[in-house]
């Protein structure tokens, strides 16, 4: 069966997301736009994955744990988990490797982590959009071991990519590449990997208004944590689905 | 020496005119946000090909009084927008990140180091 899947979101965590986007909120637009299986990616940090957990638990949508890792290149990569306690401790680990230096609030954005219903448990110190000092490949290897998937994000655009930093696609140890131009040919050579689509959303508005068509098993759904084997191989297939984002004034 | 001079010198074009016409004293180069945060000393005018709206959020965090962008690298509107909201002086040439370095240090100090 096909499923729609929106794997790059981030929420209020990230300096750069919505005060608007917790996990509350996320969750109830993917049910709104009948995202089936979503995944919660805050740069370096997962701490708002455990409220997202419970509430796509909640709302019969299967969810994936993780982070959009800032490699000591610049490089953006997606890690993936299928289990909250993975990704967590792959989240301590990152974080004591984020570089000290404070985050302004005031001037880069508001780091909070929250609960279910969207009360402030905390705020992160570290200003997360800064590199940690290990190298795409040794992410990979990190994110592997830990039983995670490797998506490198937006390959094509003009920032924190594999294209931007390395002038292509270099070779290495990931499971699909994330692309977000969508509405033409891609002029790069994306050298045979899976290609998925995802919103990348910082905004509700933007939740799923990119987002990957999977096939999977009937059972996909129903399973306690989603087969990662299962959806390397849905990977291959995938197909995007776009829609412009939508309207502030619609929500 | 003032950014409006600089600008003057090194044939820089504006982004947007009505900058904060600020008294600099140093400057930075590199294309790695990072590596700015990690070393670059504050209120240094920042020399990069990073034309997108993070360097202005690193350059906020550093009071950079000013982003140059070299090989007429295209910029967007919202990083306009990030510049003029952080009142960060803005511009673009057509030099390279060694030759702007090397002219803003000429303009900076009067003469390299023995």
């Amino acid at each position: 069966m096909k499923i729609k899947a929106d794997l790059h979101i981030h929420s209020c965590l990230s300096p750069c997301g919505s005060l608007d986007m917790s996990p509350k909120r996320i969750v109830q637009e993917l049910k709104q736009r009948d995202i089936a299986l979503a995944a919660l990616t805050d740069h370096n940090t997962s701490l708002n994955c455990p409220a997202f957990a419970s509430l796509c638990k909640a709302e019969g949508i299967q969810a994936l744990f993780g982070m959009e890792v800032q490699s000591s290149e610049e490089i953006h990569i997606l890690a993936l988990f299928n289990e909250l306690s993975a990704s967590l401790d792959f989240s301590a680990f990152v974080y004591a490797l984020i570089p000290n230096i404070k985050n302004i609030p005031q001037k880069t954005g508001d780091q909070v982590y929250v609960d279910e219903d969207e009360n402030i448990l905390g705020e992160l110190d570290k200003y997360l959009l800064n590199s940690i000092p290990l190298s795409i490949d040794e992410v990979a290897k990190e994110i592997h071991e830990r039983g995670g998937l490797v998506v490198p994000a937006h390959i094509d655009r003009p920032s924190f990519s594999l294209t931007s930093q390395f002038g292509l696609v270099t070779e290495g140890e990931w499971d699909a590449l994330e692309i977000v131009k969508i509405d033409r040919e891609p002029a790069i050579d994306t050298k045979g990997y899976p290609l998925v689509f995802s919103s990348d959303a910082h905004h509700p508005f933007q939740i799923a208004s990119r987002l990957s068509i999977l096939e999977v098993d009937e059972d996909f759904l129903r399973k306690n944590c989603v087969d990662l084997s299962e959806l390397k191989e849905a990977f291959k297939t995938a197909r995007c689905e776009s829609k412009p984002a939508f309207s502030k004034n619609l929500l | 020496m003032t950014l409006e001079e600089i600008a003057k010198r090194l044939k820089l074009k504006a982004l947007y005119s009505d900058y904060e016409n600020i008294f600099c004293t140093n400057a930075y180069c590199s294309d790695l946000l990072s590596d700015i945060m990690g070393n670059a000393k504050d209120e240094s005018i920042l020399i990069s090909i990073q034309a997108h709206k993070n360097t202005v959020a690193v350059a906020s965090l550093k009071d950079s009084p000013a982003i140059i962008i070299c090989n007429n690298r295209p910029i967007g509107e919202d990083m306009i927008e990030a510049c003029k909201d952080e009142g960060i002086a803005l511009f673009v040439t057509g030099d390279n990140q060694f030759e702007v370095s090397a002219k803003l240090y000429a303009c900076l100090h009067k003469a390299l180091p023995s």
